[in-house]
């Protein structure tokens, strides 16, 4: 049997019962004319009680006092991420590469004083919807507990071992450069950390700009060694590809940006930048 | 299995069908009742006896949970010396024993130390470097069991356990978290983690059920921070940031919660450890998780007094 709820607003504001609507008695175009009538204030409703919804589990999962396994505290990271996109206007791609469920490394090009890794994973964290740690915290107070809040893990290889093997998906930021024309060296004992634990390792570009809000985050696909090898030559090879592909995938996206008039030059093709 | 973890631990074997007989050791009585287990009170320090009960009972499997944790029961230099003593008769006695096939050991997380670029979630192959007196005392009973095993050609399995808290479980930890007010460390108030008694006490039980033959990390899922836990329990947080610590010290040991070194050094440097090991040997998994535990720690009671029914004299 079909039903028919009155609105609040038909009734003063009072909330009438649910009344069994009769078939015979109402014909089509007296329904549609109440439905239209009723529409707006329905959306209304709906919408408020949507947002309500939905502004209280952001609220929870925000104010969440509460720190995982290797320290995170997630309602902390999620405040900071809405707080970083202020400075930063982050959009990712590949992430369809990345594993749904068990651990990857991925490995980021950084250019000086731009926060690579931590915004790396904050964006990524947020385009997957899944926790994502980066390496690099001090082992000292306040800065290296604070960044553990972050989902920061020491730059120790047994350290990104553990978190990979526990199905952790952890950022880790190659050497330092001037520009984003190209990535640094690759720690081979990260890297050699991710082959211990027996989990892919991912290339991804960054491109910021110092004074601009623009930032980009490419995820490339797994890189392999060409060969197997049975001692340590494998980190060392595969640590050199993933740098080969992070600069290949800087130069997909457009070499170096300054953020001035000079990126509308092809300043990159005649070796200024 | 005079102390809670000990007793919690021989009742559940009394439950277990491939138990044949069950006895134990300790300086005090049970405190729970047990049925087939026979109990010898015996203090730490008397070798020829703890030898003697030990070698005419000739076990297959000897479980060794006599480790006293300091200011839990008694202070950090008789806690060491008791522990080093229960630990020396013990299994050397055990090695006198020719059908024993595997000895489980009581130690703890603190083996591992949180030295500055120590790992922070360490598992059962990060190198042992303890930073407390704690540790070391237990880094020296796997040594001891350890060689004892390799000299007799026994299997020895070492339980690493996080700090044991329980509703009858003596531990500087939890008498600190009840206090009123909390001391924490407000520059890192770093995260940590624990095990119930009673998980404890089934990851002893299925450790000597399997035979184990390595350590296993046994820690609640989870983790929680000083500053969390103190406003869960709803008690004043003192937040510390350094010298002031020497003064909360004194000031919790006249308050009746005195905080030994491993203890501080967990609330500066935080003490965590990676569990999957466990459930993939054991097939063991804790089922209080760390919050829960510190849910629970807040609501036992503390001292009921039950009056006495007829008065006298």
């Amino acid at each position: 049997m079909a039903e028919r709820r009155a609105h609040p607003s038909s009734s003063g504001g009072r909330v009438m019962a649910d009344v069994p609507a009769e078939p015979d008695s109402l014909s089509p175009l007296p329904q549609r004319i109440a439905d239209v009538i009723t529409l707006p204030a329905r959306t209304v409703t709906q919408a408020t009680a949507s947002a309500t919804t939905n502004a209280y589990f952001t609220a929870r999962r925000w104010l969440a006092d509460e720190v995982d396994d290797w320290g995170r505290d997630n309602g902390l990271t999620n405040r900071i991420w809405m707080a970083s996109q202020l400075r930063w206007d982050i959009s990712v791609g590949g992430t369809e590469h990345l594993p749904k469920r068990s651990g990857a490394l991925i490995v980021v090009n950084a250019r000086r004083f731009a926060l690579a890794p931590l915004f790396a994973a904050l964006a990524i964290g947020a385009d997957i919807d899944r926790p994502v740690r980066f390496v690099g915290r001090p082992d000292i107070a306040p800065f290296g507990p604070s960044l553990q809040r972050m989902g920061a893990l020491l730059p120790i290889a047994a350290e990104l071992e553990g978190a990979l093997r526990a199905g952790q998906l952890i950022v880790v930021g190659a050497g330092h450069e001037r520009t984003n024309a190209r990535s640094g060296a690759v720690d081979h004992r990260l890297v050699g950390a991710a082959i211990a634990a027996k989990v892919p390792v991912f290339p991804a570009a960054t491109a910021s700009v110092l004074l601009r809000r623009n930032a980009r985050v490419e995820v490339g696909a797994a890189v392999k060694s060409a060969k197997r090898r049975r001692g340590p030559l494998e980190e060392l090879e595969t640590a050199d590809a993933v740098r080969a592909r992070i600069d290949s995938l800087l130069v997909e996206m457009g070499g170096t940006l300054t953020g001035t008039p000079l990126d509308w030059f092809p300043l990159a093709r005649i070796g200024a930048l | 299995m005079g102390g809670e973890l000990g007793c919690r631990v021989a009742s559940l074997l009394e439950a277990e069908p491939w138990v044949g007989s069950l006895e134990g050791i300790d300086a005090d009585p049970p405190r729970g009742r047990l049925r087939r287990a026979k109990f010898h009170r015996i203090v730490p320090g008397q070798h020829d006896r703890v030898v003697e009960v030990v070698t005419n009972f000739n076990p297959h499997v000897l479980i060794h949970i006599a480790v006293w944790e300091p200011h839990s029961r008694a202070n950090p230099n008789r806690a060491a010396e008791f522990t080093d003593d229960a630990a020396t008769s013990i299994l050397g006695a055990a090695a006198e024993c020719r059908a024993l096939e595997s000895i489980v050991v009581r130690s703890g997380i603190e083996v591992y130390g949180r030295g500055r670029g120590s790992v922070t979630r360490p598992d059962e192959r990060v190198p042992l470097a303890p930073t407390s007196g704690y540790g070391r005392t237990l880094h020296n009973i796997e040594n001891t069991a350890d060689a004892i095993g390799r000299r007799i050609g026994v299997a020895i399995g070492s339980l690493r356990l996080a700090p044991v808290l329980g509703p009858h479980v003596p531990s500087p930890l939890g008498r600190l978290l009840r206090m009123p007010a909390v001391p924490f460390s407000a520059l890192a108030n770093p995260p940590f983690a624990v095990i119930h008694q009673n998980d404890a006490a089934e990851a002893f039980v299925s450790a000597a059920r399997e035979r184990l033959s390595e350590p296993l990390n046994i820690v609640a899922p989870g983790a929680i921070t000083a500053g969390q836990a103190i406003r869960r329990g709803r008690r004043i947080p003192i937040p510390l940031i350094g010298p002031d610590w020497a003064i909360a010290r004194q000031l919790m040991y006249l308050g009746g919660a005195p905080v030994p070194d491993h203890v501080e050094e967990m609330l500066h440097r935080g003490r965590l450890a990676d569990n999957r090991r466990a459930r993939e040997v054991l097939g063991f998994a804790p089922t209080t998780t760390t919050r829960a535990v510190i849910n629970e720690l807040y609501r036992w009671p503390s001292v009921v007094h039950i009056p006495a029914r007829v008065a006298a004299a």
